[in-house]
């Protein structure tokens, strides 16, 4: 053996399995000194045994044996470790044997007698071969291991691309699909689409411009292009795309990828949010222009107005700046609701008290209407945990209505019970009550039930969008029950985290 | 003699209703004041004004269009100018304007009117339709 082998700690297993006594201790010796780890069977049967036990790297097996066959050795050995350079050592090599031999597995002969030479040059050999099998056998597996991740991988990126929500499409250059996803059907409005197909004449317009916007791209940076198409008017339908150049190595552009996105729900954000604001303009405006209004009557000479008229005018505009405050701070409350940056304090709050309270401070309005307040605060105590600042807000614009919107000698019924889960609080007036059609906007901003009965109510249309949202903030809800000319009942649950 | 000319007013706004009053009144005519768009209805068929000024948006958003139509429908009302009065151009940004026949069809009015009214230029577009009547 060489050197490196010797200085190697490793000692190549071989197992002998021969009958003859005296070649057993001969071979064991001989091998022993040159560093091989010497297994040796008697018989056939032992030959199997040790063989198939644990993996020997080289055997070295008698044909002939009293009890079980070379041959028959050889091949259980094969069975179990089929990387085991095995030997067949025989006086009696046929050609029929050699072949069958070879057949089941064996690599060379080894015709007796032998020279400890001959033996120790067999199975260098031998063992030589033996490493370059595992060695391929090792790039064998990892190859395997190899294409299996990649077919999981293109399995797993097909079932990525088809779960997601947004479109995909992928055209190459010659306009021929390559990649699309199911919900790129949906997008498209297109039953199906082969892979391979010519798809650009299936387009819209639209994205056929898009598509011929970055093939025929010049320049090197290659931009994304983004268009939004209406798909079904009145915004039913509204989505955007997303068109962006798949590049081969070298800059050259292989084709297109079109991502499409569902923006319907945004587009509706939007209107609304245009909406609100050219309301709120619309209803800032009016004010100040009643207040510009009055101040040019006073600048302009040729008009002549009274003292009382002057003193009038000056009141009324006093009215319509107070109610532009309130407006303006009513705004400010839904923007920081909206925004999340109220600083809640929760702690305990007790409605019965900030009923009371809320009662107390608006007692000069209920005297001068004349209006008589069913409310007995130690009928029913009940607290719950939220911020006493909120609550206090969402009773006051409530019991507020109930006074503005009520006649003359009416009556406010307050009454706190239990309902469930939720603290039930009940306000019920005497007042103009609402029709069917004002209930179903009664939250909305700047709605006001406009009629001849409301005409001299001021306002700013947010106080009960703005209870509204306090309520739903703390996951309660709100109930209306109302008959035009008979009064309205507000039914306002509160859920009770902490009881008494 | 010099008879007054009637001129019909309709807001729902009645400080501004006020003051367009007075400042109509101002330049020597008459002025009859409604403040919804059915009021003002029932007030045109009763006073049958020489004009009318109305409201875009009041209770709700279309009613001075469909007052406008109503007047320009009535057989007195064809004859007479008919003003819409907006600030809708100026804060909301958004344009209205026939744009199709069926539109035109519909909004009839003589001539648009900003708020706040310039009164100057309201009496010259108002003259300018007596002149052409004559």
């Amino acid at each position: 053996m060489t050197k490196i082998e010797i200085m190697n700690t490793y000692k190549p297993k071989v197992l002998i399995v021969d009958d003859e006594k005296g070649l057993r201790i001969g071979a064991q010796r001989l091998l022993t000194r040159e560093n091989y780890d010497v297994t040796t069977a008697e018989n056939g049967t032992d030959g199997i045994k040790f063989g198939t036990e644990t993996e020997f790297d080289l055997a070295v097996i008698d044909l002939k044996m009293p009890d079980v066959d070379g041959l028959e050795v050889l091949q259980q050995i094969k069975a179990k470790y089929p990387n085991t350079v095995c030997f067949i050592a025989t006086a009696f090599a046929s050609y029929e044997t050699a072949v069958e031999a070879t057949r089941l597995g064996a690599h060379s002969y080894i015709p007796k007698p032998f020279t400890p030479e001959e033996l120790l040059s067999n199975l260098k050999e031998g063992y030589q071969i033996r490493l370059v099998n595992l060695e391929a056998e090792k790039w064998h597996k990892e190859r395997e291991e190899r294409l299996l991740e990649v077919a999981f991988e293109k399995t797993r990126m097909n079932t990525i691309v088809n779960s997601i929500t947004d479109g995909v499409l992928v055209v190459n250059r010659d306009g021929l699909a390559v990649l699309y996803n199911p919900a790129a059907l949906r997008f498209l409005e297109l039953p199906r689409i082969a892979v391979e197909e010519y798809i650009l004449d299936k387009l819209r317009p639209e994205i056929f411009e898009l598509f011929k916007k970055i093939v025929e791209e010049k320049s090197s940076e290659h931009k994304s292009y983004t268009i939004q198409i209406e798909l079904k008017p009145n915004r039913e339908f509204f989505i955007e795309a997303t068109a962006s150049a798949v590049l081969h190595p070298g800059e050259n552009v292989a084709g297109v990828v079109i991502v499409f996105k569902d923006i319907t729900e945004l587009k509706k954000i939007e209107f609304v949010k245009s909406q609100f604001v050219s309301m709120v303009s619309h209803e800032l405006k009016a004010p100040i222009a009643a207040v510009y209004g009055f101040l040019k009557l006073f600048n302009d000479d040729s008009i002549k107005l009274s003292p009382e008229q002057k003193k009038e005018y000056e009141n009324r505009s006093m009215v319509r700046l107070d109610g532009l405050l309130k407006m303006v701070n009513d705004l400010l409350d839904i923007s920081r609701m909206e925004m999340q940056t109220v600083h809640r304090e929760i702690k305990r709050v007790c409605i019965h008290e900030v009923i009371a309270s809320i009662l107390e401070l608006f007692q000069i309005d209920i005297n001068k209407k004349g209006i008589h307040v069913i409310f007995d605060q130690d009928e029913y105590k009940q607290c719950i945990k939220a911020d006493s600042d909120e609550i206090t807000r969402l009773f006051t614009n409530l019991i507020s209505n109930a006074i503005k919107y009520n006649r003359e000698q009416g009556t406010i019924t307050i009454k706190l019970s239990l309902s469930d889960d939720y603290l039930l609080t009940t306000i019920k007036d005497s007042g103009i009550g609402l029709k069917p059609e004002e209930k179903n906007k009664l939250f909305t901003e700047f709605f006001r039930a406009k009629n001849e009965k409301t005409k001299n109510i001021s306002g700013t249309g947010l106080g009960l969008s703005i209870v509204k949202r306090i309520v739903d903030s703390y996951s309660g809800k709100i109930e209306v029950e109302s008959d035009y000319g008979e009064g309205t009942t507000f039914k306002i649950f509160l859920p009770t985290i902490i009881s008494n | 003699m010099s008879t007054k000319k009637k001129i019909l007013l309709v807001d729902d706004d009645l400080d501004l209703l006020e003051q367009n009053k007075i400042l109509i009144e101002s330049k020597g005519y008459e002025v009859i004041t409604a403040n919804s768009g059915k009021e003002g209805f029932e007030t045109f068929k009763k006073v049958k004004p020489d004009a009318c000024v109305v409201d875009l948006i009041m209770e709700e958003h279309d009613s001075g269009f469909i007052l406008c139509y109503r007047i320009k429908k009535d057989e007195h009302g064809k004859n007479i100018p008919v003003f819409i009065l907006t600030s809708a151009t100026y804060d909301t940004g958004f344009k209205f304007g026939a744009s199709t026949t069926e539109e035109k069809e519909w909004i009839k009015a003589d001539a648009l009117l900003n708020k706040p009214v310039i009164i100057e230029e309201f009496v010259q577009k108002l003259e300018a339709f007596f002149e052409l009547k004559k």
